[in-house]
């Protein structure tokens, strides 16, 4: 019976039926023009709400009256440097780590070593599915707390750093994964080093892949505020260093539309910020990501 | 050309063993990449070494480093205190004030372990939590809302307590139309839901809630977005939105008719007194910072949040 089944499902039999083909085509249509409109819904409700609030000098003043009026200089640039922090701390560990799990170089792992590396994979998959929340709890007490960051911008972005590496790293190690044996075996038998091999030859083939994990770890690290209200805080000052606490766009979002009376149309622009510099941030990636793929 | 030759001697210099795929792990890679970690590891070391002096006020220590006071606790009073903040800090150079959130609880809790040196805790003291000052800063009364087109004007206190326990369930009960109610509470440990609670004798376990809720303007947006939505909320929140248009109306408890000024005169039962706290002796940039927020140089801030100014600095806690 199931095997009739399966080859009714899979087989020629079904090849003729039109009923069916038609269903799927109008499915496989409404659906995208549905997310697409979602998306669209609610870029249009954030132009309608936030383009008015929008000047150069909404973002380059500071906030006044809790965010009500004012601008957002100082967040903004907290956003940045907390960005910039979470991004040095986790693309290096991060390549590292991918490299070493592709196994794209060195011997075939032991089975000691492939134990080892199975969990680290584990773990990491754990990792990606953790609510942020519970990364912002940890950040506190390891990054604020024991190592004495305080609230701070730096214990932010590390906290940050522990939240897109889980994702990075995936990308990155199926990126290095993916690039054709045959180079990998040209390189070898051209004499050339394992370094050599990993940064001429693997690293660029594997670029455009590791955008699209940067891409993402940073869309997480700019959407997030649960991890970052208890490590780099609330205070919306411009920062003076590292150590200083600064608050993020999202922080300031959720602040103006859950706590402060009357600050709806300025969450709306910062939100139409935030969104604006997640634009530019991600297609700046692209453009840098296919320069370099074309050169390398 | 020259390049590959010369990295393909050093390496079969080094290494003893060939095959072309698997060698052994390569001696160049392994210095470069424990000086990446090393260097990453290093500077957040470095900068964690930097900070490690703990964050409570450090009095204008030499040169031009200024003294900084760390405030932490209720999401309610953190735009205010943060206002006012920015205020002192431009009358007083040499002061820097964080302000953090995380709730009421954390605010008492940062104070007494001197993580903070002034907690903002958005209810009044309970028995046992005398260990740290009480310090009134300002009254909020807490408005029953219901959306606009809603025909009810009036609920009495009982029958506020039996639609939250569940006992009413439709408007038609309370002279509204035949709809069924949907109450909004706030989330445990939530000053508003304490207050709430206190003055009607209800407990956490007897409400009925269909929709659980977080922050005082979300309460707002839900009854603006559901005509059948019966919710309570700060009232000059309240008061403000519904000048702005939005859909909503304070409901009168019995004979209390809810306002700003009623929470004033103190003629509306149902109110809070926002405190801060602090630890019994603090240092001198923390009481001088509490003066400023008691003194009549913040009213107008405290107003812009809603909020009612008390008009003296007459402590009313345990240890005040």
């Amino acid at each position: 019976m199931s095997g009739r089944v399966r080859a009714g499902a899979f087989g020629p039999a079904q090849l003729g039926n039109g009923r069916n083909d038609r269903l799927l085509a109008v499915a496989a249509w409404t659906v995208p023009v549905l997310v697409g409109g979602v998306f669209g819904w609610l870029l249009f409700d954030l132009l309608r709400h936030g383009l008015g609030g929008l000047s150069w000098t909404f973002l380059t003043t500071a906030p006044e009256a809790a965010g009500r009026a004012g601008g957002i200089g100082p967040v903004l640039f907290s956003t940045l440097l907390i960005l910039a922090v979470c991004l040095l701390a986790a693309v290096p560990v991060g390549m590292l780590t991918a490299v070493l799990l592709s196994g794209v170089v060195g011997r075939p792992p032991s089975q000691m070593r492939s134990t080892f590396l199975r969990s680290v994979r584990r773990s990491l998959d754990v990792l990606a599915g953790v609510p942020s929340i519970v990364f912002g709890l940890f950040g506190n007490a390891f990054f604020s707390i024991v190592l004495g960051m305080g609230f701070s911008i730096l214990s932010g972005g590390l906290t940050l750093a522990c939240m897109v590496l889980p994702i990075f790293i995936r990308e990155a190690e199926e990126a290095l994964r993916q690039v054709p044996a045959e180079l990998r075996l040209s390189a070898a038998a051209l004499g050339l080093s394992r370094t050599k091999t990993l940064t001429s030859i693997l690293l660029p083939a594997a670029l455009p892949g590791i955008t699209v994990g940067l891409v993402l770890g940073i869309g997480r690290a700019l959407a997030e505020t649960a991890a970052l209200i208890f490590t780099s805080g609330y205070v919306d000052r411009m920062p003076g260093s590292l150590l200083d606490s600064g608050r993020s766009l999202s922080i300031h979002i959720y602040d103006l539309s859950m706590n402060v009376a009357g600050g709806e149309p300025n969450a709306y622009a910062t939100a139409l910020v935030l969104v604006g510099l997640l634009l530019v941030i991600n297609s700046a990636a692209a453009s840098l990501s296919a320069r370099w793929h074309r050169r390398g | 050309m020259q390049n590959w030759r010369r990295r393909a001697r050093v390496d079969s210099g080094k290494n003893t063993v060939q095959t072309p795929l698997h060698r052994p792990v390569n001696r160049i890679s392994i210095p470069s990449s424990a000086r990446w970690i090393a260097c990453v590891f290093g500077l957040c070391v470095f900068a964690g070494c930097g900070s490690s002096n703990e964050p409570s006020s450090r009095e204008g220590r030499e040169g031009t480093d200024p003294a900084r006071l760390v405030v932490t606790g209720s999401s309610t009073i953190a735009p205010l205190i943060s206002d006012v903040a920015r205020r002192y800090e431009q009358e007083h150079p040499g002061v820097r004030i964080d302000v953090q959130t995380g709730g009421s609880s954390r605010g008492l809790t940062d104070a007494r372990r001197g993580l903070a040196d002034v907690g903002m805790v958005s209810r009044s003291p309970r028995e046992g939590e005398d260990d740290v000052a009480w310090i009134p800063i300002a009254l909020d009364g807490l408005a029953i809302i219901v959306h606009a087109d809603s025909p009810v004007n009036v609920l009495s206190e009982e029958q506020v307590v039996a639609i939250y326990r569940g006992e009413i369930e439709t408007w038609r009960d309370v002279g509204g139309e035949d709809a069924p109610i949907t109450v909004v509470t706030k989330a445990d440990g939530r000053s508003t839901l304490e207050v709430f609670l206190d003055h009607f004798g209800l407990t956490a376990q007897e409400i009925r809630a269909d929709v659980v809720i977080g922050d005082n303007q979300q309460a707002i947006k839900t009854v603006v977005g559901n005509p059948d939505a019966i919710a309570y909320v700060s009232i000059g929140t309240a008061e403000y939105e519904a000048m702005q248009g939005a859909p909503l109306r304070l409901l009168r408890l019995g004979d209390f008719e809810p306002s700003t000024d009623a929470v004033r005169a103190g003629s509306y039962p149902v109110a809070r007194t926002l405190h801060v706290v602090a630890k019994g002796e603090s240092a001198p940039v923390v009481s001088e910072f509490l003066d400023f927020l008691l003194s009549p140089a913040v009213h107008d801030l405290v107003e812009s949040h809603f909020f009612v100014p008390l008009d003296g600095p007459t402590p009313d806690g345990p240890a005040g």
